[in-house]
């Protein structure tokens, strides 16, 4: 019997039965189990020196100690895997076998340019800009899998993984966003509720400049000639043949980018969206234009 | 004789699926009594159902003591079809009891007791036994160990999704047990509540009434014949909630209400709410 006919059981069993009222429901039986009756304001605990003897009543040191020595976990040298953590970007991985499945489920629109946006709207991939989280680090595993043709952004991929989309006949980007565009990109409907013009995005830091300009990485600011030439390599490099994508159906949607300075894919810094209204309102005042376009 | 066994069994499954259509006892009677055409409304939903059919209820009136069928209606399984789970009905019942309750017993404890500050006897000497105070837990008249102290809140919030379920879970079951009437709209042709009165008893609908529109106005005649009526009682689609459902023997919806309640629960039930459920988060990482 499937799930389905134990539900019109159950509720064509409840027509001959008593109406369910306030009187007669209850939760399942032995669903809660009631606490342990403590004694004492601290219910009588030996705040973890177990019961009488060495443990509550000698002094063991704590881990690593060595009375006084230099201890071990001190006296080798360090090596500062974290030095500085606080202030490196990090870029929260999503691996490709999770695009695959989340482009599987429908909970991304393959017609559409996938961008952070989407990905995060589709519930699966979750980042916090303020803490230092600057996009999707796409990894390579299930790269073998992997099928779909898209038009995708992230912020970091490696080469396996820009081979991997671009064997299907796919065109990713990798681009760079500040944290203040992260947030906006986040939770956009909270930015268009305060009412604020979009911003511009802002240039990569200098440390960044070398990843976001180049071909090889299929950075937002490189060359077009260069990365169709990039393309044609990595192709050679990893034997597969590269699809035209010119022939494509869709290559209207393959060969969208966004501006440099652009957030949102539709919408140019200095709009401000009017969720109220449901219009868009831009700025007109030569000064504000002249702003928005540098 | 594996077969037969089979197809008795798929007989069987027939018979257990209910008669949705015998939804009310005199159909027939019905059928007959309304001679103009009988409006029958197939709908489209945003989110079709996929495994289950949808349920069809008649749409009654208001307007005759005596029971009218206006029209076949139909309503979202997903809503009004959901596994009856008693638990999860009880624990809204239990979070809609607790959310606004505060106890305010109290107890003094041996500070605030008054008095008891001199030691009663000498620590030794006497023969009996050692006592700091008078007001000491172990003394009559004394403060009490541990007692209930006032304002404890009872306040907590029951999960996004159990409160969406609770609400399909009963309206489930309300259509289920026949305790749930769809009917046009809430005009009475008197203001009158004897006439309210005897339509509840003519109908079978059990003392306590909930009547449900999706407006907070309504029709003059019902509010000032539910006036006096203390087990009548009318609520706005926004205030719909499982503690009043079974409160009252039987809940009537107006159409509109029945399918702006239809629209929502299954916006919530389709919407990824990570947003709506993070604020209620406590206690974790």
């Amino acid at each position: 019997m499937g799930s389905r006919q134990i539900t019109e059981k159950s509720l064509s069993m409840l027509r001959s039965l008593p109406r369910i009222s306030l009187g007669n429901i209850r939760d399942n039986p032995n669903c809660r189990k009631p606490a342990k009756r403590g004694r004492a304001q601290h219910g009588g605990d030996k705040h973890g020196a177990g019961n009488k003897g060495s443990g509550q009543r000698q002094n063991f040191m704590r881990l690593g100690y060595e009375t006084g020595n230099n201890p071990f976990y001190l006296r080798v040298p360090q090596e500062h895997y974290y030095r500085g953590h606080h202030l490196r970007r990090e870029y929260p991985p999503l691996t490709l076998h999770e695009l695959q499945r989340m482009i599987d489920k429908d909970r991304v629109d393959v017609n559409q340019p996938i961008d952070i946006a989407s990905i995060v709207k589709s519930g699966i991939y979750n980042f916090f800009p303020d803490q230092k989280q600057f996009g999707v680090n796409l990894t390579d595993e299930g790269a073998d899998l992997f099928t779909a043709k898209i038009n995708i952004e992230v912020q970091w991929a490696s080469e396996l993984v820009i081979a991997a989309i671009e064997k299907n006949g796919g065109v990713i980007t990798t681009a760079y966003y500040d944290p203040h565009s992260l947030f906006l990109l986040k939770n956009p409907k909270k930015f268009f509720e305060s009412g604020q013009a979009i911003p511009r995005r802002m240039i990569p830091p200098p440390d960044a400049i070398e990843y976001y300009t180049s071909a090889k990485t299929r950075g937002y600011l490189a060359d077009p000639e260069e990365i169709s030439k990039e393309r044609l390599k990595l192709s050679q490099k990893y034997g597969y043949n590269l699809p035209d994508i010119q022939k494509e159906s869709n290559y209207q949607m393959l060969c969208e980018r966004k501006d440099p300075r652009q957030i949102f894919y539709g919408l140019e810094p200095g709009w401000v969206v009017n969720l109220k209204d449901e219009c868009i309102l831009k700025p007109k005042d030569q000064e504000l234009l002249k702003f928005y376009n540098t | 004789m594996t077969s037969a066994l089979i197809s008795a069994i798929k007989r069987l499954h027939i018979t257990i699926t209910p008669q949705i259509r015998v939804y009310s006892s005199n159909v027939a009677a019905a059928t007959s009594a309304s001679t103009n055409s009988l409006s029958i409304t197939k709908k489209e939903w945003a989110f079709q159902p996929e495994y289950t059919k949808p349920r069809e209820v008649w749409i009654e009136n208001l307007d005759t003591i005596e029971e009218q069928k206006l029209g076949l209606f139909e309503l979202h399984p997903s809503v009004y079809a959901a596994p009856p789970r008693l638990d999860i009905i009880n624990q809204n019942v239990v979070w809609q009891r607790k959310i606004r309750y505060v106890s305010w017993a109290h107890t003094k404890t041996r500070a605030e007791v008054r008095g008891g500050g001199k030691k009663p006897w000498p620590q030794k000497g006497l023969g009996r036994a050692r006592h700091g105070s008078i007001r000491s837990p172990l003394w009559r008249g004394g403060g009490v160990a541990h007692g209930p102290r006032s304002g404890k809140s009872h306040f907590f919030m029951l999960p996004f999704h159990m409160r969406i379920l609770g609400l399909t879970t009963t309206l489930s079951s309300k259509l289920a047990q026949d305790d749930l009437h769809i009917v046009k709209d809430l005009e009475l042709p008197t203001d009158e509540p004897e006439y309210l009165a005897e339509l509840v008893e003519k109908r079978n609908w059990g003392p306590s009434v909930l009547l449900v529109d999706d407006t907070d106005y309504a029709p003059r005649n019902i509010t000032a014949a539910t006036d006096s009526l203390a087990h009548i009682n009318i609520m706005p689609v926004y205030g719909l909630n499982v503690y009043s459902m079974l409160k009252h023997d039987t809940l009537v919806l107006t159409l509109s209400a029945a399918e702006k309640i239809e629209e929502r629960l299954l916006h919530w039930l389709h919407t990824n709410t990570r947003e709506q459920s993070k604020e209620f988060k406590v206690n974790q990482v």
